[in-house]
Parts: structure tokens; C-alpha cells; sequence
């Protein structure tokens, strides 16, 4: 008696031969894997800030809007090295006045980011880090359960690059989900 | 009295037809070394062999092939796949009809084991994303792409070989097949819904994230060459439109696969090599070696004895409807439709001297086409779906699926038997 199954694995194997392995690979750029099918549960959220990330556009706060219970965590990044390069090459002077217009910036910005995420009732903290904007994000990324973050973040991008470096190595080494606006 | 010529050419197509039962050995390999038998022994000779070999079904087949192969690589399938989900929207009911609908749609215009390869992993995706037992929406599938396939000349191979032996157009197998498909599609979907109604409810509470996931598939993205594929639509509808008219162009159905296969091939620059490597040379190769092996049955007069023996029981067209109709949907529910109907052609052809066999071609078509549905292996398609349902992890037995494939044959073939019937016959 032939056994049914391997019957029809044969008869498959015959007529589909490899064609039903390429189309499982065509399928595989639109399907959700069964680990992104759990939506994350998320209650913290890391939104690292710099110099770079001028402007937070309104789908940022509607991404946030959606985890209406979750911690949001504002850092505003001072670029420790630059600020040495500075003092290193043209004094201490102009190394102060890098810092305060940095620190004047990230008034500025958290100010905006404050009173958009108070519309929508979402708790928040903010803070302004002196340090490597890679290293720290990296360091403390672990504690969160999300990271929003500029594709500007860290350098300047250009047309052909449209990913800064920085938030390139963030996002290979965070094991955390990360939305880029 | 029965000729050595005629134990040899019998012993052959017995053998043959045994080896593709189990698929022991490849269907291709089978069909070949049968037909090398017959050749070596000169039982039909090589100047008779052109006679036998039906080169309108073997171009046809080869052209469509050639057709379907450009038009994958544009994305075409996966976008038709893409859509259909999101009409959808993720709503059980609507999923059975829409997909059922499209893959009898697709499978009347475009082979039907291409069809279910192509439709078959975004159903199992979205069921998985409904939460819902995949088995009835797998199986709707199957049967759907079996009756869109009787709808045309070019839907499922039997019609092509019904057609080409027979002189048969495409309008003849649209004014005669599709209304039948068309009835018996909708047949079935009811059928499938009341076998599997509780299976059909979706997890209310989870509705709304069901439906956005699957709207969030984005059919553009399917799209990997946008030239390609436009190229791949205008060509397929002009190559379906050709075919309405082929008979009043006074071109065969196979010369208008093959014009439409090179115009695309022109037009698209697509690599000649790569798109004629992807013909299934397999398929053909088997259909070329059951028709020599068929042939050596007529060349001996088996076939002319085995019709004679029928027409001393069968006397009339409305006998002969019934009983080609229902023959081979149980035959063909158990053995390949295409070696039982390249065997049925001669056998019809022969008694061609009694009566008309104008509708007994109808009759094979909608028994050998349909009768497929009756278990899980008798037709490619379902052995296709099944098999990737098993490498999904989703068990389908025979008994599973012979329970609803069963009740669906005997519907579909019961109702379009009928229509035949009253058509031809008359009360």
C-alpha cells in the first residue's frame, strides 16, 4: 500500500520540481516573518535628538500616538568629540561657545517636542547628554523597548546617501526595533 | 483474434499507465521509455509517427509556457495575488469567493498548476493571518482552478487535446464549457461554505489588526519590472483576444500561443534562453511519448475493437453523453486526465461512424476536467496544493479531501452533464 503522503511528495516533487522554492523566495519580500507577526509590546520609547535633526515631522507623533501607555525618553546629543576638536584646535573659548549654542538648540527643539507630546498625554522625560551620540544611544538603547530616530541623525546626509553613518551603526547594533523618519 | 502487435502496444500503455499511477518513476521518464518500446518495435512506424504526435496540443502548450515564463519575472502573478488579499480585507467569506473567483479566472486563461503555485502561498499567508483552518479556502482553490480550467480551449490540457484532435475553437469551448464552469464554480463555493461554515468566522476582536496587516501588503512592491509588466498584460489580453478569433483567421490555437510567445520575447528583450530553459520541457516530453504510445493502440486496431465493443451497449448520443461524462470523471478522478483522455480521443473519433461526437467531446471535457476534483490526486492542481499545505505544515488526507471532492464532482459533472444533455439531446 502506497503511503499517501509519500505519494503526494513525490507527485509534487515532479510536477512543481523547484519552480514552488522560487515563488516562497518572491513571497518572502512581502510576507511578515512570524517573529515581526507579534506586534512588540511597547512601553518605553527612545527618541535621541542632535544638531542634525532639525525638524520632527507630524508622522513621528502619530507613530507615538499609538502607545498611548509607553515612556517617552527625549536626548538631546552633544558631540563630545567635536566639542574636543574645538578646544583642540581653536581654544576653550570657542570650545564654551559650541557647548552653550548646542545647549541654546536643544532648548529650543525639546521645547517644540514638549508641548506636541502634552496634546497628546503621553508621559515624557527629557534630558541633554555631553557624549558620542553612537556609543550612549547604543549604551542605553537596551533600557527602552523602541527607538524613533532621524535618518540625519549623527551627520549630514546627502542625496545619494540618505542614511547617516551613525544611525546606520545604531540600527546594525541595537536589538531593538527602530522607526527612521 | 488479438495480434501480437496489438498484446504489445496494450502490454506498453498498461505499463505505462501503471508507473504514472504510483509515480514510481517520473511520469516524463515513463511516457518516454513507452514510447521507445513502441518505436523500436516498430509497432507504429517512424513515417506514422508525425500522424499521432498532436503537435497543435505540444506547441500550444509550449507557446503558453513561454508566454507565463516572461510574465512572471515581471511580478504579474504576485501583484494578481497582492490584490485579490486586499479585496478581500480580510474577511473569511469574502476571501473564499474572491479567491475562488480569480484562481477560476486565471486558471481558464493560463495553466492551472502555474495558477495555484502562484496563488496558493498568500492564501495559506492570509488564513494564517485570520487565524483560520486553511483547509476549506486550500480546497476551494483546487476546485476552482479544476473548473475555471474546463471553462476554454486553453485552460486545462485535456481541453487542448479535445480541441486539437476534434477541430474544436475557443468560442466553441465558450459558448459549450464556460457557462457550465460558471454554474458549477458557484456550486462549489456553496458547497465549501456549508461543509465548512464554523470554519468561516474570523476572531472578531482581532478583525481590525487582521485587516490592516493584510492591507498593509503593498501590490506595487510586487512589481519588480514595470515595463515588463505591461508588456506582459497588453500581451496576454491580445494573445486571449487572438484566440476568440482564431477561427475566423483560419489560425490554429497553437499559432497564436506561439506568435504571442515571440512578440513578447521581441518586444520584452527578455533573454530567449532563459525564458525557453523555463518550458516545461518534462510536460511535454510526456505528452509527446503518450501520444506515440496512444497511437501505437489505434495503429494496431485496439481502439477500433474497444469502440466497437462500447457502441454494442451505447446506441445513442444522450447514452454515450452520459456514460463518456461519468466514465471519465471516475476514471480520471483516479488516474491522470491527460493519459486518460489522449487514450478516450481515438476511442470517440472511432465511434464517430455510429453517431455525432459533437457533444461527446463535451462530454470528455467536462468528465476528465472535472472528474480531477474527485480526490487528491487526481489532478495536478490539487496535487500541487496539497503538497505545499504539507510543507506548510497543514495536514490535508485523502480522506479529507475525497469527503468534499466526492460531493463536488458528482455536483459539478452531475449539473453539467445535464446542461449537455438538455442541450443535445432534448427530453
Amino acid at each position: 500500500m502506497v503511503k499517501f503522503t509519500d505519494l503526494i511528495t513525490r507527485k509534487f516533487q515532479n510536477i512543481a520540481g523547484s519552480r514552488y522554492e522560487e515563488i516562497l523566495k518572491a513571497y518572502e519580500e512581502f510576507f511578515l516573518t512570524e517573529e515581526e507577526m507579534v506586534i512588540p509590546d511597547i512601553k518605553s520609547i527612545l527618541i535621541p535628538l542632535d544638531r542634525y535633526t532639525t525638524t520632527v515631522p507630524d508622522e513621528v507623533y502619530e507613530t507615538i500616538s499609538a502607545y498611548p501607555n509607553a515612556r517617552l525618553q527625549l536626548v538631546y546629543m552633544i558631540d563630545e568629540n567635536v566639542c574636543r576638536l574645538i578646544r583642540d584646535t581653536l581654544g576653550e573659548e570657542d570650545a564654551k561657545k559650541f557647548r552653550e549654542k548646542e545647549e541654546r538648540r536643544a532648548s529650543e527643539i525639546l521645547s517644540r517636542m514638549r508641548d506636541r507630546i502634552r496634546e497628546l498625554g503621553i508621559a515624557w522625560a527629557e534630558d541633554t547628554v555631553f557624549g558620542d551620540k553612537s556609543e550612549y544611544v547604543e549604551s542605553i538603547a537596551g533600557e527602552y523597548d523602541m527607538l524613533i530616530i532621524s535618518k540625519h541623525y549623527g551627520s549630514e546626509t546627502t542625496r545619494t546617501h540618505t542614511v547617516s553613518p551613525v544611525v546606520f551603526r545604531i540600527v546594525q547594533y541595537v536589538g531593538r526595533p527602530v522607526v527612521l523618519y | 483474434m488479438i495480434s501480437t502487435g496489438e498484446i504489445i502496444a496494450l502490454s506498453v500503455f498498461s505499463g505505462v499507465y501503471a508507473l504514472i499511477m504510483s509515480e514510481k518513476i517520473h511520469r516524463t521518464v515513463a511516457a518516454m521509455v513507452g514510447a521507445s518500446v513502441i518505436m523500436v518495435l516498430n509497432i507504429v512506424p517512424w513515417d506514422k509517427i508525425p500522424k499521432y504526435l498532436d503537435l497543435g496540443t505540444i506547441l500550444l502548450l509550449a507557446g503558453m509556457m513561454t508566454v507565463v515564463n516572461i510574465a512572471r519575472d515581471s511580478g504579474l502573478f504576485e501583484y494578481i495575488a497582492i490584490k485579490t488579499a486586499k479585496l478581500s480585507k480580510g474577511d473569511p467569506m469574502k476571501v473564499l469567493l474572491l479567491f475562488s473567483v480569480i484562481t477560476a479566472l486565471v486558471s481558464a486563461f493560463l495553466d492551472n498548476v502555474t495558477t495555484v503555485l502562484l496563488l496558493t502561498p498568500m492564501l495559506i499567508y492570509i488564513t494564517r493571518q485570520m487565524d483560520v483552518n486553511p483547509v476549506p479556502f486550500l480546497l476551494a482553490e483546487v476546485f476552482a482552478s479544476n473548473i475555471g480550467g474546463t471553462a476554454t480551449l486553453i485552460g486545462d490540457p485535456p481541453n487542448i487535446m479535445i480541441g486539437s484532435a476534434a477541430g474544436l475553437s475557443f468560442n466553441d469551448f465558450i459558448t459549450n464549457m464556460a457557462p457550465i464552469a460558471f454554474l458549477d464554480l458557484f456550486v462549489t463555493v456553496g458547497i465549501i461554505y456549508l461543509a465548512y461554515r464554523s470554519a468561516m468566522n474570523a476572531h472578531s476582536n482581532r478583525s481590525e489588526a487582521i485587516t490592516r496587516s493584510i492591507m498593509s501588503l503593498n501590490e506595487e512592491d510586487a512589481i519588480k519590472d514595470r515595463v515588463l509588466f505591461r508588456k506582459s498584460v497588453v500581451m496576454i489580453a491580445a494573445i486571449i483576444v487572438a484566440f476568440f478569433f482564431h477561427d475566423r483567421l483560419g489560425l490554429q490555437p497553437a499559432v497564436i500561443a506561439l506568435t504571442g510567445a515571440s512578440i513578447l520575447l521581441l518586444w520584452s528583450g527578455a533573454s530567449p534562453e532563459y525564458a525557453l530553459e523555463k518550458v516545461e520541457w518534462a510536460t511535454l516530453f510526456f505528452f509527446g511519448g503518450l501520444f506515440i504510445i496512444v497511437g501505437s493502440l489505434v495503429e494496431t486496431g485496439a481502439i477500433d475493437q474497444l469502440a466497437d465493443w462500447m457502441l454494442g451497449y451505447v446506441h445513442t448520443e444522450g447514452q454515450a453523453v452520459l456514460l463518456i461524462s461519468w466514465f471519465s470523471a471516475f476514471s480520471s478522478a483516479i488516474v491522470d486526465n491527460i493519459p486518460f483522455t489522449a487514450t478516450m480521443i481515438p476511442l470517440i473519433k472511432a465511434m464517430g461512424n455510429s453517431m455525432s461526437t459533437y457533444p461527446l467531446w463535451w462530454a470528455l471535457s467536462l468528465g476528465a476536467c472535472l472528474g480531477g476534483n474527485g480526490t487528491a490526486i487526481g489532478a495536478s492542481a490539487n496535487v500541487v496544493v496539497v503538497g505545499m499545505a504539507y510543507r506548510e505544515g497543514i495536514r490535508i488526507t485523502f480522506g479529507d479531501f475525497l469527503k468534499v471532492g466526492m460531493v463536488i464532482m458528482v455536483a459539478t459533472v452531475g449539473l453539467g452533464s445535464a446542461l449537455i444533455w438538455l442541450r443535445y439531446v432534448g427530453l
